[in-house]
């Protein structure tokens, strides 16, 4: 309905507050690629001039050929599968297991009473501290770092989903009930579709969590992958390498989470 | 025809930390078939209380409802109302109004399609049925709202307030519009309200419940048949002294 534009002559000054609102939104993005700029200029000359000491804090021309070299032996794109494998898995297994565990609690009130403690108590373990009992349980290897990086998410997802649940409207579910539905059915019709919006923002959270979760399970254990590249490349005081891996960290981060927020602007169109 | 809905000698109370709450007394009241009755009574006194126990979702601690000689229970075919129209955002017009024959399991059943269709397009809401409820008006939504219990063609319609959310101007015409569907389908309603005015202006018969635990307190018989619309019935010379009766009926509980 609302995609078709329309041809209106604006008045002088509404046409004013269009124009200033444009103005606003183009000073805001030249000025964010300016100091983006700025930094990485100012980085580079310094390290250039040697007034910073390119060694300690490496410098973007030096990430940049390190990044080069990496493509060029061919392990670029290699640690970059390897991290993406364990997060990608890692992130789904959590978020499906973290929705399935908080559906069951909705259905079972008793259940949720009792599991309740335990839940809130895993919730504020610093999960990193269960590293080497992962690595014995499921072996020191890719396992182990999915593992970890499950274990992050997954009670976050938990506790998010089931208060969505939860929030649902009583009226609502009164309604259904007056139809006649079943647990079941008010679960699917209403329940669940009802806390679409806030499962996007759990794959939201997810999103940096998990990245959190598999390069911590690299720094644990790992033979490949970016985490792997920071661990090693600050153990033989490599900054460059350091420094590359956590930009192209940064540039992975960035597009999954593009990613969410195109579905996010798909959920939101009919919320009220 | 007659004792269409029975209430016999209802009693509920509610169990709390604190102890047991008695909300309903002892009542009883009639509603014939096709009749508009409703019940108004000082608020907190277990009005709702009263239509949970006809939908089949409470269970009455005393006494029986029967619905056409037939126990109430949860699969009795009744429609509910509320405050708000409870139109779920992410679906259409007419996925909302679908939404019980899918919960019955009718959704490929042609009649009732049809009937849908029919109804969509009798109160004129079968051009807007693909658009969502954001986009409709208060007023709309809660005609979409009376459509989507009407298509199951429910044995009693209850109705908690529905016009209270609206503002006055649209409470008013909803409130109209609402009453010529409910007549012209020829449904049996029970109304809940506080307000007075709406409940003489739409009923045949008022209930008037005490303060809680709650009692019939008197039963008046709203004679404005001849007058057809709501709005035309608050402009009768015996709508006032109706109001005033019941008005009384109230106040003498404080």
């Amino acid at each position: 309905m609302k995609n078709k534009k329309k041809i209106i002559n604006y008045s002088k000054e509404h046409q004013k507050y269009l124009k200033k609102i444009k103005v606003d939104k183009f000073t805001t993005l030249i000025s964010q690629v300016l100091l983006l700029v700025a930094i990485v200029g100012l980085w580079e000359l310094l390290t250039h001039l040697k007034v910073l000491d390119a060694f300690f804090l490496s410098s973007p021309s030096r990430m940049i050929s390190e990044l080069i070299d990496l493509f060029k032996s061919g392990t670029l794109f290699y640690h970059i599968g390897i991290t993406l494998y364990e997060t990608l898995i890692g992130f789904a297994i959590a978020t499906i297991l973290g929705t399935l565990i908080a559906i069951i609690l909705w259905w079972s009130r008793k259940l949720r009473k009792i599991l309740e403690p335990y839940i809130v108590i895993l919730n504020a373990l610093p999960k990193i501290a269960l590293g080497p009992v992962i690595i014995i349980w499921v072996g020191a290897g890719t396992s182990a770092i999915i593992t970890m990086c499950i274990l992050i998410c997954v009670v976050i997802t938990t506790l998010s989903m089931l208060s969505a649940f939860l929030e649902c409207d009583e009226d609502k579910i009164a309604l259904l009930r007056s139809m006649g539905a079943n647990k079941f059915q008010i679960l699917i019709k209403l329940v669940i579709p009802n806390a679409l919006t806030e499962f996007v923002s759990v794959l939201k959270i997810n999103v940096g969590m998990s990245w959190v979760g598999t390069i911590m399970g690299e720094y644990l254990v790992s033979k490949a992958g970016l985490g792997y590249l920071i661990v090693y490349g600050g153990q033989v005081f490599q900054l460059d390498l350091v420094m590359a891996s956590t930009l192209v960290l940064c540039i992975l981060a960035c597009i999954m989470y593009l990613f969410v927020g195109i579905l996010e602007k798909k959920v939101r169109k009919h919320k009220e | 025809m007659e004792n269409y809905l029975q209430l016999k000698d209802i009693s509920l109370s509610y169990h709390t930390k604190e102890g047991e709450v008695l909300a309903l007394c002892g009542i009883n009241f009639n509603v014939e078939k096709n009749e508009f009755v409703s019940i108004v009574g000082p608020s907190g006194c277990g009005k709702t209380t009263i239509l949970s126990l006809i939908a089949g979702l409470l269970k009455s601690t005393k006494g029986e409802v029967l619905l056409d000689g037939e126990k109430i229970s949860k699969d009795t075919n009744i429609g509910y109302m509320f405050q708000r129209d409870n139109l779920f955002p992410w679906r259409t017009i007419y996925k909302n109004v679908c939404i019980g024959l899918e919960i019955k399991h009718k959704k490929k059943d042609q009649q009732s399609l049809q009937h849908v269709e029919d109804l969509l397009k009798k109160y004129g809401l079968y051009e807007f049925r693909n658009s969502y409820p954001s986009q409709l008006s208060g007023g709309m939504r809660q005609r979409a709202a009376l459509i989507r219990t009407l298509c199951l063609k429910p044995k009693i319609l209850l109705l908690d307030e529905p016009f209270s959310a609206l503002d006055y101007q649209t409470k008013l015409s909803v409130c109209d519009d609402v009453h010529s569907i409910i007549t012209k389908e020829k449904q049996t309603a029970i109304l809940v309200t506080h307000d007075i005015s709406e409940a003489i202006s739409v009923s045949d018969r008022v209930i008037v419940l005490s303060k809680r635990p709650a009692k019939v307190k008197s039963i008046q018989t709203i004679d404005l048949k001849n007058i057809e619309s709501p709005l035309k019935r608050r402009e009768s010379p015996k709508f006032s002294k109706y109001f005033d009766l019941i008005y009384r009926e109230l106040g003498s509980e404080k």
